[in-house]
């Protein structure tokens, strides 16, 4: 590796963060700008964008939507990942193969590939289905589960579950209850993180509910795109929408990342001691 | 704290197969009630799929598991009365040692009153008060040993299965453990069943050991029987450092020189193994020579390696004797030997 000196190390951290700043920095101004021709900073500032945004209906609604939306694909998969993962590593490791494999498609295969399968497939099976909130929240859980996926088998392997497993057995606890007393507190961190991706990926997901719903089910991304479509003076509202955006992303992400702080194996007291554990 | 009394374990007739590996053969047992049976033998014998079959934790392709009267075959080990000890700590890293040991009661709808109750007096009982509300990762590896001996026990379980509860703790811990495991088994009068390898730590704790091999019990004793009289060769071999020498039988009767005669038991053909413990062995005191290879001082003992001349390859084997006996006998030197022939175990060799 390059060695950089401690004046080289400010300068190109300086630059990433700059690089990574300087469009968010110009988002927030151009959300705040009355007038902003051909100077570096705008020639005049204004709330009136903010308090549209806040008024305009149709965009609480997307937002409001796409938030609860996204809270649902990831109660799903949860509820869908975290039992199966369970059962795989403790009972049938045999399903493991199937499970990698459909954990892969999503990564595989471009999401508007899958839109359209999913399109063609329900056209002819359930075309009732078709621009309904139901069919988003399968599609997303189906597309977002591979990274809940694996990070609670991270997590599960990292805490040993096999063994714990067995402990819990011995004491008589049902798996249920093994489920919720020890499994869940030893792999919160793995659930956290692969809990904020799915969220994220129904957050900002595009070419499902495009190609499902349309403006049947209109989210915080079908409505960008046509503020920007639409009309010129519209993209400032854009601006805030996007600030928006990346305020909740942003703030789930912190919140992970502080619960987790100095942490290796979970947020609970106690649950690092199985990752640091040298035993085997 | 003290019960009435815990049932005792019956296994018949238990085998169990891996593919092609025979774990278990067609293994019976019967374990009193309060007694502690130690499962003692080589890694991979199948002790720990004993014990598994036991907890329920492992399905035998065949057999009968009885605890406490109860034929518990079928039933899954969370059914079972049972209580487990690992051998790496399996403490649950999210709870309190406390908590740990109350698992088992809340698990089994307890009221939190009387689960505090009972898992204070079990954490007395361990002597682990004191580390009560810390979590497992805050405590040594012996404490959390000692925690998970009173979460087994807080169900009040007909049996207490231990596997390897003190491999994974140094030397000195695993000594003043083993003893103290001892002296709760006895003071709450609980079956167990006791896997270890290691032959001294089978006979300080248990009523009696059952020495396994290759997925069978050669012999069960009690220490003492076992130490002085195995029944097996294997057990002979495996159990109090013996020497073990292949030796031609000669009209009914195997010597080793001057050093050794004895009668060949019946039914051995021309070659024998004769065992016997390094303490059997009497130096200086008559007998074939043998050349000093090897003197070692290990405290009150001397370990002397031995070469004894024979028609072909020489007889190798090792003595102890008081240190003070030893001294100026030198490597390379001859010494006199004699083996006491009451002393030795001798078995067909294979
Ligand atoms: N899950 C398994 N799959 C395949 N073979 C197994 C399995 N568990 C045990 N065996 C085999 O069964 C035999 C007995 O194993 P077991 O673990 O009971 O031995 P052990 O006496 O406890 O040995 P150790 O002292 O090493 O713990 C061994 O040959 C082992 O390889
Ligand atoms: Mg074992």
């Amino acid at each position: 590796m390059v060695h950089l000196g401690r004046i080289g190390r400010w300068a190109f951290f300086a630059f990433i963060a700059l690089y990574l700043a300087i469009p968010m920095v110009a988002v927030i101004l151009y959300s705040f700008s009355a007038r902003w021709t051909s100077n570096i900073l705008p020639d005049a500032y204004t709330l009136a964008h903010w308090g549209e945004a806040f008024r305009d209906e149709r965009m609480r609604n997307a937002f409001w939507r796409t938030t609860w939306m996204a809270i649902a694909v990831l109660l799903l998969d949860i509820v869908l990942v975290v039992p199966a993962v369970y059962w795989q590593r403790v009972r049938n490791p045999k399903i493991r193969v199937f499970a990698e494999l459909s954990a892969a498609i999503p990564f595989v295969l471009p999401f508007i590939v899958i839109a359209f399968g999913i399109l063609k497939f329900m056209g002819r099976s359930a075309p009732q289905m078709l621009g309904t909130p139901l069919i988003i929240l399968l599609s997303h859980a189906a597309i977002a589960f591979p990274f809940l996926y694996w990070a609670v088998d991270g997590a599960m392997a990292a805490a040993n579950v096999g063994r714990l497993n067995e402990a819990a057995v011995v004491c008589g606890a049902s798996p249920l209850q093994t489920l919720r007393h020890v499994i869940l507190p030893n792999i919160s961190s793995g659930l956290a993180a692969g809990g904020m991706l799915v969220f994220a990926t129904s957050f900002g997901e595009f070419a499902l509910v495009q190609i499902l719903a349309g403006s049947r089910f209109e989210n915080i991304s079908l409505y960008s795109l046509d503020l920007l479509l639409n009309t010129t003076s519209q993209v400032e509202l854009m601006a805030v929408l996007t600030i928006l955006m990346f305020v909740v992303l942003f703030g789930i992400s912190v919140a992970v990342v502080y619960l987790n702080r100095g942490r290796e194996g979970g947020f609970l007291p106690g649950s690092r001691a199985l990752v640091t554990e040298k035993n085997e | 704290m003290t019960r009435s009394s815990s049932g005792g374990v019956s296994l018949s007739g238990i085998s169990k197969h891996y593919g092609a590996v025979r774990a278990l053969d067609d293994v019976s047992l019967e374990v009193a009630p309060g007694e502690l049976i130690a499962l003692l033998g080589p890694s991979g014998c199948g002790k720990t799929t004993l014990l598994r079959s036991v907890a329920g934790l492992e399905k035998p392709d065949s057999g009968r598991v009885v605890i406490g009267g109860r034929d518990v075959t079928q039933d899954p080990a969370r059914k079972r009365p049972i209580g487990m000890v690992f051998q790496s700590y399996v403490l649950f890293p999210n709870m309190t040692i406390r908590d740990n040991v109350g698992f088992p009661l809340r698990m089994r709808g307890a009221s939190s009153d009387a689960v505090r109750k009972r898992a204070d007096e079990l954490l007395a009982l361990v002597g682990l008060s004191e580390q009560a509300d810390r979590y497992p990762h805050q405590v040594s590896g012996g404490q959390q040993q000692r925690g998970a001996l009173a979460r087994a026990l807080a169900p009040e379980p007909e049996v207490l299965l231990l596997d390897e509860p003190l491999s994974a703790l140094d030397a000195l811990v695993r000594v003043r453990l083993r003893d103290e495991i001892r002296r709760i088994q006895q003071m709450v009068k609980i079956t167990a069943l006791y896997v270890t390898h290691d032959q001294a730590e089978a006979m300080a704790i248990a009523d009696r050991v059952a020495v396994m091999n290759a997925g069978k019990i050669e012999q069960l004793d009690a220490p003492a029987a076992l130490y002085d009289e195995p029944a097996t060769s294997f057990s002979a071999g495996f159990v109090g450092n013996r020497n073990a020498l292949e030796l031609p039988v000669v009209n009914g009767v195997v010597r080793l020189g001057e050093a050794l005669t004895a009668n060949a038991p019946a039914g051995s053909g021309g070659r024998v193994v004769a065992f016997f413990r390094p303490e059997d062995v009497h130096v200086g005191q008559g007998g074939e020579a043998a050349t000093i290879e090897n003197v070692s001082f290990q405290g009150l003992l001397t370990r002397l390696h031995l070469s004894v001349p024979t028609g072909g390859e020489p007889a190798r084997l090792w003595a102890d004797l008081p240190s003070r006996n030893a001294a100026g006998l030198q490597v390379g030197g001859s010494v006199p030997v004699r083996i006491d022939a009451n002393h030795v175990r001798i078995f067909p060799a294979e």
